[in-house]
């Protein structure tokens, strides 16, 4: 069976009021955005859609509100996906994909430890690149470079 | 050997080689009676060790590759006695050769602790030496010193391997002057 190319998918009719928008994006079947309070449902509905596999999933810390990006990769379509979500920046929680795409384990705990995104229900949502009892999540905006001595001072596992 | 003392000559390459050690062992005891033990001893043990340095093979950054290099064919490290070994306990010298995070910083503890004493620890390249381009970054360890005593730092990024041999051998300077 050779499936449609992604573009014809119909997100609206798939969706529903989950999503808030489709960008179309060059060489991508386009930035699906959706509501991050539907997350498990919108992954569900587009993994069935065909795109089986997660390439990545990235935060990033926009100061008065973080986003979650997920890039997908259709087999069958030949096509990439975006999807993204924003979450508030005082409460930055979202279900995790992982249930959906285990390979999402690693990336999700990354950028929980980079961006301090909470992925609730995550299976083991520990310290990936940095030792455990690390106290900082240093990609945020507010984490200043400290001076090697203060650092050496605040990370206390050695 | 040092000491002011004169050393009783042995024709050592008149000896058969089964002769060689009665001969060695007669000298040294007649040595030791004469201007005690650790005087003698030591100068003994040191000239041993600085000719064999056997450091930990433990790559961490770019600059395990100069120091691969340095023990390679066109450098040949092994000339001055120094044999990369697999194993913490089969060592005497650590090359901390890259960047340490803090992520393995306390791996790094563990093998320095595993090594027989003596031990010595040469900081290999800038990042060794204070954490190098990355000294302000959030999981660089600046410096390995704030983890394990180092006794010799060679400055580069990375130091070539006449550098490191230069290091190397700045190390068996400072064994030779070891007293206890
Ligand atoms: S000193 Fe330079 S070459 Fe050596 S590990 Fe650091 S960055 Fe790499």
């Amino acid at each position: 069976m050779t499936a449609a190319p992604a573009s014809s998918v119909q997100w609206p009719e798939l969706l529903g009021n989950s999503l808030i928008a489709l960008e179309p994006l060059e060489g991508t079947s386009g930035r699906l955005r959706f509501r991050a309070a539907d997350a498990e449902r919108v992954f569900r509905a587009v993994h069935d859609a065909g795109f089986h596999h997660l390439t990545l999933v990235g935060g990033i810390d926009w100061v008065d509100h973080r986003e979650v990006i997920y890039t997908l990769w259709s087999d069958e379509r030949k096509s990439y996906l975006f999807l993204s979500t924003d979450l508030p920046a005082d409460h930055p929680s979202i279900a995790t994909a992982t249930k959906v795409w285990p390979s999402a384990n690693w990336h999700e705990r990354e950028a929980w430890e980079m961006v301090d995104i909470h992925f609730d229900g995550h299976p083991d949502l520990r310290h990936l690149l940095m030792p455990d009892g690390y106290e900082f999540h240093p990609l945020l905006r507010s984490f200043k470079l400290h001076e090697p001595e203060d650092l050496e001072v605040k990370v206390r596992h050695v | 050997m040092a000491g002011d003392a004169a050393v009783p000559f042995v024709e050592i390459e008149a000896l058969r080689s089964r002769e060689f050690i009665p001969a060695a062992k007669e000298a040294l005891s007649s040595m030791i009676a004469e201007q005690g033990q650790s005087k003698l001893i030591r100068p003994v043990f040191n000239w041993a060790g600085r000719n064999s340095l056997f450091p930990l093979h433990w790559g961490l950054a770019c600059c395990a590759i100069e120091f691969a290099a340095a023990f390679g064919a066109r450098w040949d490290a092994e000339r001055f006695g120094v044999v990369p070994r697999s194993s913490p306990r089969q060592c005497d010298l650590m090359i901390v050769n890259g960047t340490v995070t803090w992520k393995v910083a306390h791996k790094l503890i563990t093998l320095y602790e595993q090594m027989p004493e003596p031990k010595w620890v040469i900081a290999m390249g800038n990042c060794a030496t204070g954490g190098g381009p990355f000294r302000t970054a959030y999981s660089v360890v600046p410096g390995v010193d704030k983890l394990v005593p180092v006794d010799v730092y060679i400055a580069g990024c990375p130091p070539r391997p006449e550098a490191m041999l230069d290091g190397i051998l700045r190390l068996e300077d400072l064994i030779r002057l070891r007293k206890e």
